[in-house]
């Protein structure tokens, strides 16, 4: 079952993101890999390497985020590729475990155990030598000391999610997966756990936690990867996928005090490459959403217009990663 | 062995939860109640008859059934046991202490009710042999019993209702009619078992215990290979 990668044998069909050559620690590698469940598709041809750093996998609900950070874990069996953890294979090789910590989406934490019990099981499990140190350790990191002696059903959701952290933590691993690691968090939890997360991606860590919320992984990955109906729409640094979503072409509604003139006039201005008026209604179509956003009301302006309403009609983020897998 | 003691550890704390611990003792108290009835009535019964009706036909396999299906299946199916898959173990040490647990609870629960319900039924006379052949059966059947449930558990999340069709339909019904079928019997194994022990068949047609004891053990050893087999492939499956 288990398969060891030449470290020096780049990985075949990787657009992209520079991978490391796959020897050094902390690496993950994905290609092409497929799984599916039945018909349903739910990863559909993914490729890409991850080395030290935080990364954000982003996509909208059963996009198959969590799909793929099971097959990252070994906890599935991919229908086509591979996954290689540190140049061994993902699936069916638990010696893969020393190297890597998972915090799943679930909730489900044996209740009965204190949280304390429950990193020191994590441990013990992990054969670690200092234990008690170890644990210890762990609980800080995640700043659960004062509930640490608690039963883990007591807890709140974001506590919870801490302990879980502690849990994938205590062992110390190179490479750490999170399944939406914010829900259930209070702003100060989010907060704290963010700079968890950035300070043990400072240290050399390959983080690769999933989200729905363009914001979470806007505020915290330096990278990112797009995920939409199973296929990896984009990756790379954050910036420039940004810019992407954001350039990509918009369509706003307007209304104003005279919607024929607004028309003409905004159809000169470069930002704008359409325009429809229909049953009253005007809608513009532009390809530079920032300097469209200010030539608007520049030119409602300058010909006397006054706009009652400008809505952009395609702004979920849903539109956003339908149009990045298009492109 | 050391190993595994985390895994025993867990999957204990788990099993003796309140009403489940309330729930079994109450099951194995039963044939002890009723010795305890008839004892009073000064009524008078065959020690082995009770024996097999009361404690290997009905409280040995439910007994079981419950600690042998909850050991691992429940933690499948509410998620926990990712945390112990998720761990450079091999998972037939997963599989080896969840067997373990499940025959250990199994055995301290049904051995002191065979040897009490024994007890009063029939005292310290010549059918203690009886009494002490039948608790040795119970612990090696109840142990067969819990290891084919944590093995059947790995494959299946309808553990339970299927576990109680092989032991009220397969062995209750289908073992008596047809005597081919005893072969593939716990139950039968531990009546053989009981009857060897004892001195004397408990009914007419029971397995050899010789025989008996190779069932049981091929049925504990093909539950642990199986099982271990299928926890290594066994897949989780993400919120999407």
């Amino acid at each position: 079952m288990t398969g060891q990668r030449p470290s020096t044998e780049p990985l075949p069909g990787w657009p992209g993101v520079p991978v490391p050559s796959v020897s050094p620690e902390g690496v993950l590698a994905v290609d092409h890999v497929a799984r599916w469940f039945g018909n349903v598709v739910a990863v559909n041809d993914i490729s890409f390497g991850l080395g030290p750093g935080l990364t954000g996998l982003l996509g909208p609900n059963g996009a198959g985020k969590s799909t793929l950070l099971h097959l990252l874990a070994g906890l599935l069996e991919p229908s086509a590729g591979s996954v290689w953890i540190d140049g061994q294979r993902a699936w069916g090789n638990p010696r893969t475990y020393r190297r890597l910590g998972l915090v799943p989406e679930r909730e489900a934490v044996h209740d009965y155990l204190t949280g304390r019990e429950f990193v020191l099981l994590n441990a013990r499990l992990q054969g670690l030598a200092d234990i008690d140190a170890a644990v210890a350790r762990a609980i800080a990191v995640v700043d659960l000391q004062g509930a640490a002696d608690r039963a883990i059903g007591t807890y709140s959701k974001g506590m919870r999610q801490r302990i879980k952290l502690a849990g994938a933590l205590v062992h110390d691993p190179p490479i750490l997966l999170l399944d939406e690691p914010f829900n259930g968090m209070d702003p100060r939890q989010r907060l704290h756990m963010m700079d968890l997360l950035r300070t043990m991606a400072a240290a050399g860590r390959t983080i690769l936690f999933s989200s729905h919320i363009l914001e979470e992984v806007e505020r915290l990955a330096d990278s990112v990867l797009v995920i939409y109906a199973g296929r990896l729409a984009a990756w790379g640094d954050f910036r420039s996928i940004r810019r992407l979503m954001t350039d990509r072409p918009h369509t706003f509604t307007v209304r104003s005090s005279d919607d024929r003139r607004l028309a003409a006039a905004l159809l000169a201005d470069p930002s704008v490459f359409g325009a429809e008026l229909t049953d009253g209604l005007l809608s513009v179509r532009t390809s530079d959403f920032g300097a469209f956003t200010h030539a608007v009301p520049r030119i409602a302006r300058s010909e006397s217009i006054s706009l009652f309403e400008l809505r952009p009609t395609d702004d979920s983020l849903e539109s956003v990663f339908s149009y990045l897998v298009r492109r | 062995m050391i190993a595994s003691m985390p895994i025993v550890g867990v999957t204990l704390r788990g099993l003796l939860g309140r009403r489940r611990t309330l729930l079994m003792i109450l099951l194995v108290a039963l044939p002890v109640l009723i010795a305890l009835l008839v004892r009073l009535a000064d009524s008078r019964m065959d020690v082995d008859r009770i024996l097999d009706a009361m404690l290997v036909r009905t409280v040995l396999p439910l007994v079981a059934l419950v600690l042998g299906t909850a050991a691992l299946g429940s933690e499948l199916e509410d998620g926990t046991a990712v945390y112990l898959i998720i761990k450079p173990v091999p998972r037939w040490r997963i599989v080896g202490a969840k067997m373990l647990v499940a025959a250990g609870l199994t055995v301290a629960l049904v051995v002191p009710s065979a040897l009490l319900t024994g007890l009063l039924i029939a005292g310290t006379g010549p059918a203690l042999d009886t009494t002490v052949g039948f608790a040795v059966a119970a612990a090696v059947g109840g142990s067969a019993y819990a290891c084919a449930f944590v093995g059947l558990s790995t494959f299946t999340s309808r553990a339970l209702v299927i576990g109680l069709a092989y032991t009220m339909i397969w062995e209750g019904v289908l073992a008596g009619l047809l005597e081919g079928t005893r072969f593939l019997s716990i139950r039968q194994a531990t009546l053989g078992i009981a009857g060897g022990l004892s001195g004397q068949p408990v009914e007419q047609g029971s397995l050899d215990p010789g025989l008996s004891l190779v069932i049981v053990v091929v049925a504990v050893v093909a539950a642990f290979v199986l099982g271990s087999i299928r926890l290594a492939r066994f897949e989780i499956r993400g919120a999407d």
